[in-house]
């Protein structure tokens, strides 16, 4: 197990531990103990190279955002433990385990975490927390028996923190936008939303301020790839802002730079990728792609406007059935679809032509994208089918993965039980002993399973990506 | 790579637009007329070299004028040439060597002349245009060079006591394995030939530049490939055009070969001038948009079938395959060898 946890903090780019460090400054607004002293060395690690850019602006809103975050604490004391149970037991893990990823060993967090949940699992948060309790094993792992162990401790340290589902414990200084925004993220509702929270967060334009609302977005759901490039972006864009520049101007200049940003590299961006797409598609195709992913609707459609004759196998599975949405709009157009669930695949994979897949993040050893991707890119490349990625540059990464269980995220188990059905085999999984529910976001595609790579820069080989992230990060 | 032999060569003309007004430059013929004079040169050149003539035969204009021109000019290539591929690899190289030239130049003159009126912009035009198409002749006189690199590069593939599978009309083969007897290295070669290879003069040439140099050459039909890979070393081929994920574009049956060398687990080397990269991405064989025809459904007599022999012989000598990436162990190019992988940042940054 140390080594799988030393495996994450090797991976973890620098961005990461950025935010991690940052992340510290969350325990003011949780109003434990030892948090008070915290926010200060947070903000500190945060501000470091700032200091000299924003000097007397600059202490004045960190007086201000620690103000807000003791008063947050305060009141938070007040209200009691109860009311807030689970967001405060959450919270509670997220800085030690930030704290760890930066610093201390890497061993501890689960053992430190563990002890937490028992704690607030008999304060009565049971709904989101027992599955990380994890007493024994894993059994939708596909391992034999005997390593059972061993398979627990494998996911172990994705069980990170459990998603927030409200907005109590929210620091005072969150803008309520991004608030909402995270709640949606949580479910699902949000596609590109790397675009939204950066917008919203721009009344306060310091980083440190920033820091905060991002914290916030990371408490509600692991941030995603393109999210961190464009955060990274903003962040450079932001402390290159002259000084001197009035507030409401600098202000309207950042606005519009994000506009701009998010004009060239999706929407536009999006616009080539579909057109580049549209010239693989053929008349008499038959085109299978997984779930649903925005790029892919958009080439799909562009094709059938343009008058080309073809049908498409939208392979959808549990829990999410996002495939379902897509295969409605594009029935709704009028075209051919066929929708199955994965275990049709190996069937409906030899009518097929082509396969187009999204991506959530895309490295030069693979395709990082919703669970399910890796199987169905696998039955293409046995059934000698080309399989095409679809994506914008900002969700292209340097990171590399050799799997899927270093990164990933844990969607919470309920998902996995069928909804309505009050006499679910699942409904009772709690009770169950020797019963853990996995309920993994994301696979990794090795590289060698994707022909193609479209991007806005043209269409790559995989191994093209680090070139493509070096043009567009230079320009 | 595979240029059509000499005699057909020459049916090019026929292929000049007959819309043309008596003064304009005929494009097609020209790059006609360099293949067919020039038996070392390569589509992808022929091309380069068509255009510069165009560009030097037709009077001077604006930037935008003279980009223009080249575009028709291109199509007009592409429209009236089977395999259009291999051509645009040197129509691209060209056009943004001359946006980048004209770019750097228009930047260099507006530095110079500080700001004067945009009136003299002519004249500088002139100075630009006269550099481009100088440097248009180096670049041509390069990509002929290369060959001689490649040579050198895959030089050290061919070790003594080795047997080398080859096939095709590749010259870049040709440089390699004469360069290697040249040097004195000792070992066999078994050439794979359709029936219309062994008509051709081109391939059997080469077998007899072998032989000469007491280069013991086994000759054998496709069909014997599969039988007479134990015996191989490696294989070495040439290409036409190399596409963005590293794969080749070649004659027909190289894409065979590449997977039964792959199946038995011996190298597959490709030799090819880095001119010959294009911006082409096929998904496979089936989605390479030449319109040649690789099955001919027919329900017809034998006898009717045979009075369609000779266009079928034709058509098959200039038939080309893609092989995929998957099958290639390494490109030798005039800058050494690389892998398929490569291409595709060569290719990146010619374009960005």
């Amino acid at each position: 197990m140390p080594s799988e946890n030393d495996e994450v903090e090797k991976k973890a780019p620098n961005g990461e531990q950025k935010l991690a460090s940052m992340a510290e400054q969350l325990p003011a607004t949780n109003g434990t103990a030892k948090a008070a002293q915290k926010p200060e060395r947070g903000e500190k690690l945060v501000d470091g190279p700032k200091q000299k850019e924003l000097s007397g602006k600059e202490k004045k809103d960190l007086a201000k955002a620690q103000k807000a975050a003791k008063r947050a604490a305060e009141k938070q004391r007040q209200q009691g433990q109860p009311a807030v149970d689970l967001v405060v037991g959450n919270k509670g893990d997220l800085p030690t385990d930030s704290g760890k990823r930066g610093s201390s060993g890497p061993a501890t967090p689960a053992s430190k975490s563990q002890h937490k949940r028992t704690g607030s699992t008999s304060a009565g948060a049971q709904s989101s927390l027992p599955h990380r309790q994890a007493p024994s094993h894993a059994p939708s792992v596909p391992a034999e028996p005997e390593k059972e162990n061993k398979n627990v401790a494998l996911f172990d340290h994705l069980y990170g923190h459990a998603r927030r589902t409200t907005v109590a414990g929210a620091g005072k200084d969150v803008h309520p936008a991004v608030l909402a925004l995270g709640l949606q993220m949580r479910n699902y509702i949000v596609i590109e939303s790397y675009t939204t929270p950066l917008r919203n967060s721009l009344p306060r334009h310091l980083t440190t301020h920033l820091s905060s609302q991002i914290d916030y977005l990371v408490s509600c759901r692991p941030i995603s790839i393109s999210m961190g490039n464009a955060i990274r972006w903003l962040k450079v864009e932001i402390s290159n802002v002259d000084v001197s520049t009035p507030e409401a101007q600098a202000k309207s200049d950042i606005c519009d730079t994000i506009d701009t940003y998010v004009r060239e590299k999706v929407t536009v961006a999006d616009q080539v990728i579909a057109n580049k797409a549209n010239h693989k598609i053929e008349s008499g195709d038959v085109i299978m792609t997984f779930a649903k992913s925005s790029i892919v609707q958009q080439t799909l459609v562009e094709a059938f406007r343009s008058g080309k004759k073809f049908r498409v196998i939208v392979v959808d599975s549990r829990p999410l059935f996002e495939g379902k949405n897509l295969a409605r709009a594009l029935t709704d157009l009028g075209m051919e679809v066929q929708y199955s669930l994965t275990h049709g695949i190996s069937h409906v994979i030899r009518q097929t032509t082509k396969v187009f897949l999204g991506a959530h993040a895309m490295m030069s050893t693979g395709l990082y994208s919703r669970v399910g991707t890796a199987l169905v890119a696998m039955s293409a490349k046995e059934a000698n089918v080309p399989v095409i990625v679809c994506c914008e540059s900002v969700k292209l990464t340097e990171r590399v993965a050799l799997d899927s269980f270093v990164h990933n995220e844990i969607a919470p188990a309920q998902e996995l039980i069928i909804q309505g059905k009050t006499s679910s085999e699942l409904s009772k999984w709690e009770e169950v002993p020797n019963l853990q529910l996995l309920n993994l976001m994301y696979d990794l595609t090795p590289a060698e399973y994707i022909n193609m790579v479209v991007t806005e820069y043209g269409i790559i080989p995989p191994s093209s990506v680090p070139v493509i992230i070096r043009l567009s990060t230079n320009t | 790579m595979l240029t059509p032999p000499p005699e057909e060569r020459i049916a090019g003309p026929t292929f000049s637009n007959p819309d043309d007004d008596g003064p304009s430059f005929d494009v097609v013929s020209a790059y006609n007329n360099v293949l067919s004079t020039d038996p070392l040169i390569t589509k992808p050149v022929a091309a380069i070299e068509a255009l510069i003539s165009l560009l030097s035969a037709s009077p001077p204009s604006t930037i935008s004028e003279t980009l223009s021109l080249l575009e028709s000019a291109t199509s007009e290539l592409k429209a009236t040439v089977p395999n259009s591929i291999a051509l645009s690899a040197g129509t691209d190289l060209f056009q943004r060597y001359l946006i980048s030239t004209l770019q750097q130049g228009s930047a260099q003159y507006a530095k110079s002349k500080g700001r004067r009126s945009s009136s003299s912009g002519d004249g500088d035009f002139r100075a630009i245009r006269a550099h481009l198409l100088a440097n248009g002749r180096l670049f041509v006189q390069r990509a002929k060079e290369s060959r001689g690199q490649i040579a050198q590069a895959a030089r050290k593939f061919v070790q003594d006591g080795c047997t080398v599978l080859t096939c095709g009309r590749s010259r870049v083969v040709a440089a390699v394995l004469i360069a290697a007897a040249d040097d004195g290295a000792k070992f066999k070669v078994v050439y794979a030939q359709d029936s219309h290879d062994a008509l051709s003069t081109s391939s059997t040439d080469i077998v007899k530049d072998l032989r000469r140099r007491d280069i013991p050459v086994a000759t054998i039909p496709f069909s014997a490939v599969a039988a007479a890979l134990p015996y191989i070393t490696f294989a070495l081929v040439g290409a036409e055009s190399v596409v963005e994920n590293g794969g080749i574009i070649s004659g027909m049956g190289t894409n065979q070969m590449g997977l039964l060398a792959k199946s038995v687990g011996k190298p597959f080397y490709v030799v090819a001038e880095s001119h010959k990269f294009v911006r082409v991405y096929p998904l496979g064989g089936d989605d390479l948009r030449l319109g040649q025809t690789v099955l001919d459904f027919s329900t017809q007599s034998e006898e009717k079938e045979k009075e369609h022999e000779e266009g079928k012989r034709k058509a098959g000598a200039e038939a080309v395959d893609f092989t995929p990436p998957d099958f290639i162990t390494a490109l030798v190019t005039e800058n050494g060898v690389q892998t398929p992988s490569a291409v595709s940042e060569e290719l990146i940054k010619i374009w960005y």
